[in-house]
């Protein structure tokens, strides 16, 4: 408590968002989209499909470097607790100084990756791709599951 | 054009400027010191949902990998041999929900030990916000598999110290540059100097037997403990040639305030770039 008043007696700051160099930003903009899946059959969405692989943004300062890391889930979890296989491979992140699907980096998402914004103007996408595994006598339903883009900025 | 037309544009690029949901953090770096001993960062949210953000700190830094890439150190538990702030850092508040197009601050509060020795301490600040979700897809048919991710994002800031006298400075060895296709590869040692952490610029240039430079690369550098950085500078159509690095490293930085870069002399290098 005492730490809480003494923050509460603190001057308030400039509520500046132009601090040490151009604020950062990062959007999800869509999730990897499955659409429709079947038992028993696999469904990959590649890190190139401009309309259902993942996709993040980044805005920052050009030239300024940035470490991108995943946090996958191995599967998603179902009606009952049920769960459904997912699998991320190695080529399947993308990282596009230009924001293009069609002109990507590949990477593996299960390992950070260096990236360097290009620009200006200093933006930058991620794209994700995967692969969901149903198991034959996979139950019906929804599942579900999250993941986690890291964006550490240097210094 | 109709004044109509123009308000559907205009709706229509300000929708464009704002996907998805996210937050810009500012600064991307927090300096604090023993003087004020209280430091704050920005969280705006531009978008139109809410947005909910969790902070979190921990002790870490950067160093190169075996391949001279950057990487983040993170250590759960530092012991006292490591120059961490994270047990006596605060933020305040440590969950927060940003509105459309909301903006908070959020406070930083050290409360350092007593006696603590000179030199800057580190952390890293984590902003955890939830993202957009995807709507779970398919036909309402109860015998259909249903499969929703939900996006998650962090963003991570460091967080620098400065607790009584600092000095800092940076040592180079060991350069080598050797031409790969139409790059040099560049590599170097780089040693920090004193109790704080070196931020600077790299400027590295390569030269032809005739004086006329073939190519540059600038970048910025923060040195913690020592790096083995790997650099690839374009040299791209030039022709064969015996051409020379000359690395210059110097205690500025385009993206950070002046005030927080600490005073060092600059170091120079050159060396005789190689064949493979």
């Amino acid at each position: 408590m005492p730490a809480l008043l003494a923050v509460a007696a603190l001057p308030a700051p400039a509520a500046s968002v132009h601090g040490q160099g151009q604020p950062v930003r990062v959007n999800g903009v869509r999730s990897v989209s499955f659409g429709t899946v079947f038992p028993g059959i696999p469904k990959s969405v590649p890190r190139t499909d401009a309309l259902n692989s993942g996709r993040f943004d980044i805005r920052a300062a050009a030239g300024s470097q940035l470490q991108l890391s995943f946090a996958l889930p191995s599967a998603m979890t179902g009606p009952g607790g049920a769960t459904m296989p997912l699998s991320f491979g190695g080529g399947d992140a993308g990282y596009s100084a230009t924001q293009s699907v069609a002109s990507q980096v590949g990477f593996d998402p299960r390992v950070p990756f260096l990236a360097t914004m290009g620009g200006p103007p200093g933006r930058a996408a991620v794209f994700l791709g995967g692969t969901v595994t149903p198991l034959a006598s996979q139950p019906a339903g929804s599942y579900t599951g999250t993941i986690t883009l890291t964006v550490v900025y240097f210094p | 054009m109709t004044k109509a037309a123009w308000l559907a544009l205009a709706a229509l690029c300000t929708t464009s400027r704002l996907p998805a949901q996210g937050v810009m953090v500012a600064p991307k770096a927090v300096f604090m010191s023993s003087g004020s001993g209280s430091g704050s960062v920005t969280l705006l949210n531009p978008g139109t949902d809410p947005v909910e953000v969790v902070v979190s700190v921990f002790y870490g830094y950067t160093a190169t990998d075996s391949a001279g890439q950057l990487r983040l150190i993170t250590i759960d538990h530092p012991d006292s041999t490591q120059p961490s702030a994270a047990a006596w850092l605060q933020a305040f508040p440590r969950r927060l929900t940003l509105g459309p197009r909301d903006q908070q601050v959020v406070r930083l509060l050290a409360t350092p030990p007593a006696g603590l020795p000179d030199g800057e301490y580190w952390a890293r600040l984590a902003f955890t916000a939830k993202a957009g979700e995807l709507p779970v897809a398919g036909v309402s048919d109860s015998a259909t598999i249903k499969v929703g991710l939900t996006l998650q994002i962090q963003q991570v800031i460091g967080l620098h110290y400065r607790n009584g006298q600092v000095r800092t400075g940076i040592a180079l060895s060991g350069l080598e540059a050797v031409r790969q296709g139409d790059s040099v590869i560049v590599h170097a040692r780089l040693e920090r100097q004193g109790n704080a952490a070196y931020l600077g610029t790299v400027h590295a240039a390569i030269v032809g037997s005739n004086g006329k430079p073939a190519g540059e690369l600038r970048v910025p550098i923060t040195v913690f403990f020592a790096n083995r950085p790997r650099w690839a500078v374009s040299i791209a159509g030039a022709p064969a040639d015996q051409y020379r690095l000359r690395l210059d490293i110097t205690p500025q930085r385009d993206d950070l305030e002046r005030q927080v870069l600490l005073r060092s002399p600059a170091v120079s290098d050159s060396v005789a770039v190689q064949s493979p």
